[in-house]
């Protein structure tokens, strides 16, 4: 075993071919957007809740429509419905005039502005009623909703000027007998609407200049509403826009807010640990326990905000002082966990002060639960808000939120769904693209994942 | 060395699929077990559920038994008539009990307890008729009305009805306490004769004496629930055309055919069953279209769905007038006439009720007076027309820079309009916010509250503008007209004025019927031209009855909805 030889013991020589980095080295942030890069759900909500921040900030710079003013004109008005009008005079106050009716006849042409019918006693009559269908009558003698009833003959006319719509409705006259019961006799009449504007109402709206040369007769387009009215024929995509400022300032600065103050409490007590930390902990408890509608009333009675002022500010206040305790929990457990490591020992012994420790080490690595715990508590915050608004205590008329939006929209779910699935919708894809945001950064940030894929 | 590593690496996942497969496969059954099981245990949930809800409700109209389901909006507090003061106990006690003088179904008066009686200008005779019993089977008798007026005006009673005992000699002494009960101007001449005095002549009594609280009560009896009359079914008598039977409260109730009630006009039905009290129009809504209810009003958004099911819609007016009602108080800029007189010209009742409520049965007002009162001979507001509103916007801007200029002030203050908060006042209260902004530039803030809060806050002045409702509780001009009297404690904004006090004077005491509407007309035209409230809309109802029931009644005055004479079609004839 000694054919060694001296050669053996030489140094080497310098090899040509040595091991180097073949690819650039990345930062923790370089690796985590990498891996969110690669998650299509998640870049896809990214770019959701940027479209939703653009839509929110800029867009009322774009559409310009005030989101309290009402059309009155065009009440629940579908997305993308025919808004093509004629313009017609000022409304008149009905005299019907000399009666040479011999059935039920129009007495103008049927517009929007009014449906002025005329009769004749029908034979045996002690009175009428005037019905209203968008049905045909049909046997069943369903003649539709009762608009007037009148229990004399001496009555010939009446002018129908209720929520008029420019469809075909079906009028009936059927005659009542001396109790004011309905007899046997009836004349229907079908009637297409047409949609009309005045020119007063026109100028109002800007929709022609006071100088313009149209003549009542002409044709013009009535405000445009690209996703439609809501019952009082305010602009839907107004509100939204003026409802996701109350959603998104809620659901961002809230969330936002209280996870700072969590990160702070429980870095705090898990870092100082003993007597210190179980007191803070405790206290925390504390604040679980307390009842958050409670709080909100409260604090809505604390801040003078009278009734018909916004609730906003003290939802937002009342959402930072009772959920931070979740976070602190969570940072707490996290700090603890981090201050038993190894390399907190080894930087200790290299004589690192507390500072540069806590800054340099422990919260770099709580980071990603603290994101992800942000991205969580958006979605909660803007259900918090809309459910507040929907019961009430949220935000005041005229101010739209989206849940207030979806309380109004459900009152009409049958008519007018699109009153409720918009701001639904937005809520869902909201609540939808943060959920799935978190996931992606909770998979991208957590340092143990790193080069595991 | 690679292959081999290939090859290993394929078997785990090979294996890895076998596992995975049959995971898969016990998970799949893992959770069809799982649904199969829900499925058992909602069903198993529905019939429990099921077996509790329909306590012998057998649908809507049950032919065989003669007996019908209704649903209530709530609960009645107690069904003590001397003490009742909301709709739903009036509807209940409307079917159970009988005062001196009944409504027929056309709302003329009719005979009920009393045969025939007499309305002098000093008081009033009513001659009772032998067959109305109690159902113990002892006879109504004048006493009984005597003891339950009494208790009604006495100040222990705490009746809040009171004031409409007022016209009887002393009731409002005793009221306040200044006098004992026993001095009440009502006197059984025998059992059978009531005699009345009057405190001033009061021509509309016979309508006073149809309303509840002048029903009557049995002294021995009352004494003889301690303090509990009315709390549960066999705590009242009854002398109505039915009697509760069962009252689970909060739930149901069971309202039984009298079979010693002396009227054949009226009870039809052997049984009339609450199976539901539901303030949901919605859910009442279902409950009719499953065939459950007999009747349910329709709310606009519902009536679409009516009309393509091919419902037979009816419509009533329910008697009510709601307005826009200013605070009058000193401190308020609503007190100023020039301010209300720019509002007043600002707005129009017609598009509130065709354009933002929508619902059919509304009748935009034009007036406090309701366009049901009668007057002399014909409608009041046929013989009285009020000004004809019509909307100014130019006029309506000079009068707010008049009053401006008036209070001295630069910007008004935000008016805080305090309205209920239900779908309808949030609706009006909005629509009225954004048009007093653009016509006026007036900011308007919306106070939602609860009807109890609403009108605790109406007592305290705490509001500018109030959205107000008044339903008449007798069929006489006089219940509207002298709401805004000086003394009145329903006139919430404190409106005083010498010229109205001296109109509803007249009109509560003038017995020339002629001269009494003229004062009406006066208190209509005052009320326009100091502009105290802005007329809103006569409230009405869209409904709709199971057609097999006939003679249904929803009324203006009396019970809002009235079963005393309705008959399950194919019934009557056999009785």
């Amino acid at each position: 075993m000694s054919d060694y030889t001296a050669s053996d013991f030489l140094p080497l020589s310098r090899q040509e071919h040595k091991q180097s980095l073949s690819r650039p080295s990345l930062s923790y942030w370089q690796d985590a957007w990498i891996r969110l890069k690669s998650n299509r759900r998640a870049l896809a909500s990214l770019y959701i809740i940027l479209g939703l921040l653009f839509f929110t900030l800029a867009g009322p710079l774009i559409w310009r429509a005030d989101p309290a003013s009402q059309d009155l004109d065009q009440v629940g008005r579908p997305p993308g419905a025919d808004r093509s009008a004629i313009l017609v005079a000022d409304y008149a106050p009905f005299n019907s005039g000399p009666n040479n009716a011999t059935s039920l006849h129009l007495l103008e042409p049927a517009t929007t502005q009014a449906v002025r019918l005329q009769w004749q006693a029908l034979e045996g009559a002690n009175g009428h009623r005037v019905y209203r269908n968008i049905f045909p009558v049909g046997v069943e003698k369903a003649y539709g909703i009762p608009l007037a009833e009148f229990l004399t003959n001496d009555v010939d006319s009446f002018e129908d000027r209720l929520d008029m719509k420019a469809v075909t409705y079906y009028y009936s006259l059927v005659a009542l007998g001396p109790h004011g019961e309905l007899l046997d006799g009836a004349e229907t009449i079908e009637v297409d609407v047409q949609r009309v504007t005045t020119l007063f109402e026109a100028i109002d709206r800007g929709l022609i200049s006071a100088d313009s040369d149209l003549a009542i007769g002409d044709e013009i387009s009535l405000t445009w509403h690209p996703l439609g009215t809501d019952y009082l024929g305010r602009d839907m995509l107004a509100r939204l826009m003026a409802g996701a400022r109350v959603s998104l300032f809620i659901g961002i600065g809230a969330p936002l807010l209280f996870v700072l103050f969590g990160v702070f409490f429980g870095s705090v007590a898990g870092f100082i640990g003993g007597k210190t930390d179980q007191f803070m902990m405790r206290f925390a408890d504390f604040v679980v326990a307390l009842p958050f509608l409670l709080f909100m009333i409260l604090f809505k009675i604390t801040f003078g905000i009278g009734p018909g002022e916004s609730g906003v500010f003290p939802m937002l206040v009342a959402l930072v002082l009772l959920m931070w305790p979740a976070t602190a929990r969570l940072v707490r457990g996290q700090i603890l966990q981090i201050r038993e490591q190894g390399y907190i020992h080894a930087a200790q012994l290299l004589g690192a002060k507390t500072p540069y420790l806590i800054l340099r080490h422990m919260i770099p690595n709580t980071l990603g639960v603290v994101l992800v715990t942000i991205t969580f508590a958006i979605p909660s915050a803007i259900f918090t808000e809309a459910f507040l608004s929907f019961i009430g205590m949220g935000v005041a008329p005229p101010t739209p939120s989206w849940g207030s939006m979806s309380n109004e929209g459900i009152k009409s779910m049958l008519m007018t769904p699109h009153e409720l699935i918009l701001p639904a919708l937005f809520i869902s894809i909201t609540v939808l693209a943060f959920n799935l945001l978190g996931d992606g950064l909770r998979d991208s940030l957590d340092a143990r994942m790193r080069n595991q894929d | 060395m690679i292959d081999k590593q290939a090859d290993k690496q394929t078997a785990i996942v090979s294996g890895d699929e076998v596992f995975t497969h049959s995971a898969g496969r016990r998970l799949a059954l893992y959770a069809a077990y799982a649904i199969a099981g829900l499925v058992a245990f909602i069903y198993v949930l529905n019939l429990a559920i099921g077996g509790t809800g329909s306590t012998g409700s057998t649908g809507a109209i049950d032919v065989e038994n003669n007996s019908i389901t209704i649903a209530l909006r709530q609960e009645p507090p107690e069904l003590d008539a001397g003490r009742a003061t909301d709709a739903i106990s009036h509807i209940v006690l409307a079917h159970v009990m009988e005062g001196l003088i009944a409504y027929d179904i056309d709302d003329n008066l009719t005979p009920g307890v009393a045969e025939r009686w007499e309305i002098r200008e000093d008081g009033a005779t009513f001659w009772l008729r032998e067959d109305s019993l109690w159902n113990d089977g002892v006879p109504v008798t004048a006493a009984d009305f005597v003891f339950a007026w009494r208790r009604v005006v006495d100040p222990a009673s705490a009746s809040q009805y009171s004031f409409i005992m007022f016209p009887v000699k002393n009731a409002e002494a005793i009221t306040n306490g200044e006098l004992p009960p026993e001095t009440l101007g009502v006197r059984a001449i025998s059992d059978r004769i009531l005699e009345v005095d009057f405190e001033q002549p009061t021509p509309y009594f016979e309508k006073l004496a149809a309303f509840l609280t002048y029903y009557p009560m049995r002294q021995d009896f009352f004494e003889s629930t301690n303090g509990r009359y009315g709390a549960d079914p066999d705590m009242m008598l009854y002398n109505g055309p039915y009697t509760v039977t069962e009252w689970v409260h909060g739930s149901t109730m069971r309202w039984v055919k009298n079979p010693l009630y002396w009227n054949d006009e009226k009870g039809f039905l052997d049984e009339i069953h609450t199976a539901y009290i539901t303030e949901d129009v919605n859910a009442k809504l279902n409950l009719f279209k499953d065939g459950q209810i007999v009747d349910t009003h329709l709310m606009s958004p519902m009536l679409p769905e009516a009309m393509e099911k091919r419902w037979q819609i009816d419509r009533s007016m329910d008697g009510t007038v709601f307005f826009l009602e200013f605070n009058h108080r000193q401190e308020r800029v609503t007190r100023n006439r020039n301010f209300r007189r720019a509002m007043q010209l600002a707005q129009d009742p017609a598009e509130l009720v065709y354009k933002a409520l929508k619902e059919p049965s509304y009748l935009p007002a034009v007036s406090l007076f309701p366009a049901w009162l009668k007057g002399v001979s014909a409608s009041f507001l046929e013989e009285y027309p009020p000004v004809k509103h019509q909307m100014n916007l130019v006029r309506a801007r000079e009068h707010l820079e008049l009053a401006r200029q008036e209070l001295g002030i630069e910007e008004f203050p935000p008016l805080m309009l305090l309205t209920d908060s239900s779908p309808i006042g949030m609706l009006s209260a909005e629509y009225y916010q954004q048009l007093f902004l653009k016509n006026l530039g007036l900011e308007v803030r919306i106070d939602p509250q609860i009807f109890k809060q609403r009108l605790e806050k109406m007592r305290q002045g705490e509001f500018d503008l109030v959205m107000g409702g008044w339903g008449p509780d007798y069929n006489d001009v006089l219940t509207f007209g002298d709401l805004f009297s000086s003394w009145n404690l329903q006139n919430r904004g404190r409106y005083k004025s010498d010229e109205m006090d001296s109109w509803v004077r007249i009109a509560q005491s003038e017995l020339d019927p002629r001269k009494r509407m003229d004062a009406f007309g006066e208190i209509q035209r005052l009320l326009y031209e100091d502009v105290v409230i802005l007329p809103q809309y006569e409230r009405g109802f869209s409904f709709v009855v199971d057609p097999r029931l006939k003679d249904f009644k929803r009324r203006s005055v009396g019970p809002e909805v009235d079963y005393n004479y309705a008959y399950i079609d194919g019934t009557k004839n056999s009785k």
